[in-house]
């Protein structure tokens, strides 16, 4: 998504082009299928967190499946990286990169591994499958730094023309607690990305290679006309934005900001913030980047294609060293945190100039629990689960409650899974009444989940909107923060982590999100359905919006 | 005389299709719908078609119902006002689902509508842990108090799920006493009995559909019953579920979450039976229709059952023929989006104003307007001349793509052709390459009203070089409903792992399941000799959690049974992944049943073949536009009801029905069978 040649081309039929983008985006919907179907961990079966694409011979995105936006932000450096280490010349056919790092090879934190494959054609290299898993693995970790953090992976050949390494899959296996699922997951990425080399082999056999890499350079400059048409629409002038940001990891709260430059049908985006920290928050620039497409591609035109032309009339700018465009070492484990405000922000400046297409702030955060502890066995699990929570409210219609926003898109574990495969049980999973901020349009509401651990096991839970709350926009009043507590007792975390005992109950609570417009403009039936559903007590809505 | 009726009420149309046992006679019968109440559009289609064929009520052998009552009520909000009691805790889990966002950047998406308002869903103290023992037992005064206030609050449905149901059901056997008690006069819905499978919030979204569809069925099923009575049909109405069986009407007001699918699946099995007459047994369908079409793979003559799909948004756990359905037909318009792509679909002109050829004030091109341009349809009239269009309309409109794409207007109609077809195989690529089979190995069954228009396109998109047009394509739906057995399915869930099974022990849960079965046979009334049983289980790696389903020998369970699942289990998993995991353990998930009441079914006698001379049934030529030629040549015309068995079409030609158009492309030549089948072969 970098370094892409917008001159490369050639004219051809725009229906061939319509044609190959779909065979593009059933490919890469496939790769996901079997991804998920054949995997293990209840972090990638059941959870779906992870992500397939397919990337040109430049390294610039085809298509992504619909998965995790987050994600992209790993595939964007990881191609450039392996074309220049080891160069293009010592790429073979049957070859399988991994890697994870974030600063050497353009993963965003060290969970997520990348597995990309070169797709040969006419002996040549033209294309690449890629996926990336969330390896729920590296648990329990410190996050002064990314030493800490887990294995640091650059992309490394797990299989040379198609044979395995296995000195480099058992020093990865050994640095893992749970190698039993790690191998398993792996060979569900590599059953995905091989579905994506027969796809692309068999396209090229129907339509020549050459039409299908145009198709590609012409799939690419169709999404940044319509991304161009989608700024062009937006007034010229610069808007800010600046907000809070705080986390179990902090101590305080610590300064966002963006300014954003609409000139034409380019923008810039400025983002300022403080240092990086000595903990897991920061972002490397390239999930800044798949953060800045994300939300705008989906103020602007979410139909826009996702490939690597849809960026071509951004610019993202941001200080080096700086907390959203981290330099090594810092920590970035808890990135997405981070990213979440990000979108927020963009959200936030853009309300002044285009109300209608954004959102108030949503709950902007991904809380977090990661359990982990020993088996009877003496075997280690750990067990990785992300709760959603409010979706802000909209400019004509309430926020949805309860639901994983921006950048990611996990699934939940069902209970009769989870309660299956680890010692935990779940006592609650519901909405959390008068979370939702009011306004015209409510804002959704956040989440409750109440476990009770049935071993002694420990955990880490993250989150943010724990000190400031999520905005309302136009008059709207802002959502309610989150919460984590053991046995009712919010004080005991360090660093979001704690040791379970069997028995103890723990309870994370997610932030709602803000609302949209002055209460007082809300339907009075809306109003009086929320407090018949207990959404609000009674109490609340005299006092909110009488 | 013996007479057997399948009757398909679609939005539009009610198709009758009526067929003579002894002689073969098969009669087609066409009249409006009724959706207000569909029972009065299927009442009258039944007696106008006992009329046309000059019999009389009690002649009626079978009466078979394909409805969309179901689906309908479904898309349009109209079922029940309904409660829901669940664990204390996961009241709001119907409403939040998987936690996912309806769509992943489009930040103005809304979920759809959850079918029990929060205020009607109650959580009671009781709970059952993984390994099924009851922790704390239901809390009887509680859950009785729960009722009242759903009775008090005037719902007429009631659903029950209890987290872990399906491992022990004693909690929601015991809500369902009290419900009786309590409540008699309310649908109930109970979860282990609606989907008795792991994975809760599937589990309770099924049962909560089920409980609002229950009364809708159950009115609907009583007034046309009672409707058909009066007509003197003595006979017991059987009615089509999503499985591609059909049920009696009872056990359908039961369990209407199983007939929310039943609609296309008549389609699939009328393919099934033709495949069957013709000796091919494998065959994808292609059903297209004015809005939508539907795409199936038949392997050995079998449509796959999927056991879960997400139905207009609500994930449904039931025995569904697996069937995709694309959001494009005849209707579909057409349009250039603000990048510069042509783009067909999923907005349809529908019937009315419909194409723009029709001139009722329609502007923007439809796929219809395509054909009419191009003259692959009929550019004057529809319908067999009874409905004039306007090509001149269909010029103007698709006129206005070809300014912004900077193409010519025919090389425009032609390039929505090639993106229907684009749409079409992305679907039947899912069904076929991405389950490990291959499409130019498969005969393509072409129907619904444009399925035979653009049925050669698409298989030269797949590389699908046999096309079967079946002889009234326009009504296979009704048709189906006369090829189909009774059939209901059974099943228990029990995480086991292959290599620790005991056959005692799995030979009990089928032993457990084959009981139900014959409780069905006794309650249906079907006799011994038509009873058949068949038996699937579905299998994962111990860790995974998709299952692949595989068939059980039938017989008694014995450690060669569980050889026999574990090699169909890695030769599936190699087909689909690439891959075995050599050593890991195998799990079997779901044990299944499947319960058939075979039926006599209309049995087509064969036509005596004639010479391959298909002269007589020429009625002139047109220009039409090949897509081989890049433009137009001349075609010649045929009428289909002309043709006689054996007789042999080359195009480029138009073969012409009341229901339908067929093009024959140049390269290709067109055999009418004994069964007055059309067969297309690419040269």
């Amino acid at each position: 998504m970098l370094n892409v040649n917008q001159e490369q081309t050639t004219a051809i039929n725009p229906i061939t082009v319509e044609v190959i983008a779909s065979a593009f985006a059933s490919t890469v919907e496939e790769m996901g299928e079997a991804l998920v179907r054949a995997s293990y961990s209840t972090n990638i079966k059941e959870r779906r967190d992870c992500s397939t694409a397919l990337f040109d011979a430049n390294g610039a995105m085809l298509c992504q499946a619909e998965h995790i936006p987050m994600h992209l932000g790993s595939f964007i450096g990881f191609i450039p990286y392996v074309m220049k280490t080891p160069g293009l010349e010592n790429i073979k056919p049957g070859d399988i990169f991994i890697g994870n790092d974030a600063y050497e090879g353009g993963g965003t934190h060290l969970p997520d591994i990348v597995m990309a494959s070169p797709i040969f054609v006419e002996n040549r290299l033209m294309a690449w499958a890629i996926n990336t898993a969330h390896h729920s693995d590296f648990a329990d970790r410190g996050h002064a730094h990314i030493y800490q953090e887990g294995l640091r992976i650059p992309p490394v050949r797990l299989y040379r023309e198609g044979v395995l390494q296995e000195d480099i899959q058992r020093l990865f296996l050994l640095n893992c607690q749970v190698p039993h699922e790690r191998v398993s997951d792996l060979r569900a990425q590599m059953a995905a990305n091989r579905l994506g080399i027969t796809r692309v082999n068999e396209l090229c056999e129907k339509y020549g290679l050459d039409t299908v890499l145009a198709a590609g350079a012409e799939l690419m400059n169709y999404a940044e006309r319509k991304m161009r048409l989608g700024i062009a629409a937006i007034p010229d002038g610069t808007y800010s934005f600046k907000d809070r940001f705080d986390s179990e990891s902090l101590v305080g709260e610590l300064e966002f900001g963006v300014t954003i430059e609409v000139r034409g049908d380019e923008m810039h985006l400025d983002f300022v913030s403080p240092p990086q920290v000595r903990a897991g928050l920061n972002v490397v620039y390239t999930a800044l980047l798949a953060t800045v497409y994300y939300a705008v591609k989906s103020i602007v035109d979410p139909t826009i294609l996702p490939n690597a032309g849809l960026a071509r009339p951004i610019h993202v700018t941001a200080e080096e060293g700086s907390l959203l465009r981290c330099g090594h070492p810092a920590a970035v484990d808890g990135r997405i945190t981070a990213c979440q405000r990000v979108v927020d922000l963009i959200h936030g400046a853009f309300a002044q100039v285009i109300p209608h297409r954004v959102t108030a702030a949503s709950n902007g955060s991904v809380g977090v629990a990661s359990f982990n502890g020993t088996r009877p066995d003496k075997s280690l699990w750990v067990y990785l689960e992300t709760i959603g929570g409010g979706s802000g409210a909209r400019c004509n219609k309430d926020g949805l409650d309860g639901v994983h926003v921006h950048m990611t898109n996990t699934s939940n574990l069902p209970v009769e899974a989870l309660e299956n495969e680890y010692p935990i049980t779940l006592l609650r999973y519901e909405l959390v009444d008068g979370s939702g901020g009011a306004g015209t349009f409510r804002g959704g509401m956040g989440l409750r989940r109440v476990y009770r651990a049935q071993a002694d096991c420990r955990v880490q839970v993250m989150g943010s909107r724990l000190i400031s709350a999520p905005w309302g926009i136009d008059g709207g009043l802002e959502g309610a923060r989150g919460y984590f507590s053991l046995n009712g007792n919010r004080d005991v975390f360090v660093d979001g982590s704690v040791d379970l005992k069997a028995g103890d109950l723990l309870e994370i609570v997610t932030p709602g999100a803000g609302g949209y417009g002055a209460p007082a403009g809300r339907a009075k039936t809306e109003v009086e359905r929320d407090v018949r559903e207990g959404r609000m007590t009674a109490g609340e809505a005299a006092s909110l919006y009488s | 005389m013996v007479w057997r009726i399948g009757v398909d009420s679609g939005g539009t149309f009610t198709d009758v299709c009526l067929f003579e046992e002894t002689t073969g006679e098969v009669k087609i019968w066409k009249v409006s719908s009724t959706p207000d109440d569909p029972s009065r559009g299927i009442t009258q289609g039944v007696e106008e078609g006992i009329r046309e064929v000059g019999t009389t009520a009690a002649d009626v052998a079978f009466l078979g119902h394909g409805t969309t009552v179901a689906t309908n009520a479904l898309i349009q909000g109209r079922g029940v006002e309904t409660g829901l009691i669940t664990t204390d805790g996961f009241r709001d889990l119907l409403e939040i689902g998987r936690q996912k966002r309806p769509d992943l950047y489009d930040i103005q998406a809304d979920k759809p509508d959850t079918l029990v308002s929060r205020d009607l869903r109650i959580g009671v103290k009781e709970r059952v842990l993984s390994n099924g023992e009851t922790e704390t037992s239901l809390d009887e005064e509680e859950f009785r108090a729960a009722v009242r206030e759903l009775k008090k609050a005037g719902v007429k449905s009631v659903a029950v799920c209890f987290l872990y149901s399906f491992l022990n059901s004693e909690h929601e056997a015991i809500a369902g006493r009290i419900l009786e008690e309590e409540f008699p006069e309310a649908f109930s819905a109970l979860s282990h009995r609606i989907a008795p499978e792991f994975r809760e919030f599937e589990r309770l979204s099924t049962t909560v559909v089920n409980a609002y569809l229950g009364p809708v069925m159950k009115g609907y099923v009583n007034a046309l019953s009672g409707k058909l009575k009066n007509l003197g049909i003595s006979v017991a109405p059987q009615l089509t579920q999503s499985n591609g069986g059909v049920i009696g009407f009872d056990a359908a007001a039961d369990l209407p979450v199983r007939t929310v699918l039943s609609g296309p699946s008549t389609g699939v099995v009328a393919a099934q039976a033709i495949g069957r007459m013709t000796g091919i047994e494998n065959l994808i369908t292609f059903d297209m229709g004015g809005t939508s079409s539907d795409v199936a793979l038949l392997t050995g003559g079998k449509c796959q059952v999927v056991n879960e799909s997400v139905v207009h948004g609500y994930p449904i756990k039931a025995p569904m023929l697996d069937i995709h359905t694309v959001g494009a037909g005849g209707g579909s318009i057409a349009y250039v989006d603000n990048g510069g792509f042509l783009k067909v679909g999923p907005r349809s002109a529908g019937a009315n104003p419909g194409p723009s050829c029709y001139g009722l004030g329609n502007p923007e091109p439809t796929v219809t307007d395509a054909n009419v341009l191009l003259q692959t349809q009929n550019p004057k009239y529809l319908l067999n001349g009874r409905m004039k269009i306007d090509q001149e309309l269909s010029r103007a409109a698709i006129q206005t793509l070809a300014d912004k794409l900077g193409m010519g207007v025919l090389e425009t109609a032609n390039g929505i052709l090639d993106i229907v077809a684009a749409n079409m195989a992305k679907a039947i690529r899912v069904i076929s390459v991405q389950r490990g089979h291959d499409p130019r190995e498969y005969t393509m069954v072409a129907f619904g009203g444009a399925g035979p228009v653009h049925a050669a396109r698409l298989a030269k998109e797949l590389g699908m070089k046999r096309i079967l047009i079946p002889r009234t394509p326009g009504v296979l739906c009704a048709l189906g409903l006369l090829m189909t057995d009774l059939r209901t399915d059974f099943s228990s869930t029990q995480l086991t792992r292959l290599d620790e099974a005991s056959a005692d022990g799995i030979g009990e849960i089928y032993a457990a399941l084959e009981a139900k079965a014959y409780a069905w046979f006794d309650s249906e009334g079907i006799a011994p000799q038509a009873q058949q049983i068949s038996r699937t289980v579905d299998v994962r790696y111990a860790g995974q959690n998709y299952e692949i389903s595989v068939p059980v020998p039938a017989g008694a369970v014995t450690t060669a049974t569980f050889a026999a699942i574990e090699e169909a289990f890695l030769n599936a998993h190699r087909q689909l992944y690439g891959f075995i995991a050599e050593g890991e353990p195998v799990q079997m998930v779901t044990f299944r049943l499947a319960a058939s009441g075979l039926v006599e079914k209309a049995q087509f006698q064969p036509a005596e073949i004639e010479g391959p001379d298909s002269s007589a049934a020429i009625t002139g030529s047109r220009e039409v536009w090949m897509m081989e030629a890049g433009g137009f040549v001349t075609a010649t015309l045929y009428d289909r009801a002309k043709l006689k068995a054996g007789n042999v079409v080359h195009g480029p030609a138009i073969i012409d029905q009341m229901d339908t158009t067929s093009v024959v492309p140049m390269d290709t030549t067109a055999t009418v069978d004994a069964y007055l089948n059309l067969m297309l072969e690419a040269k």
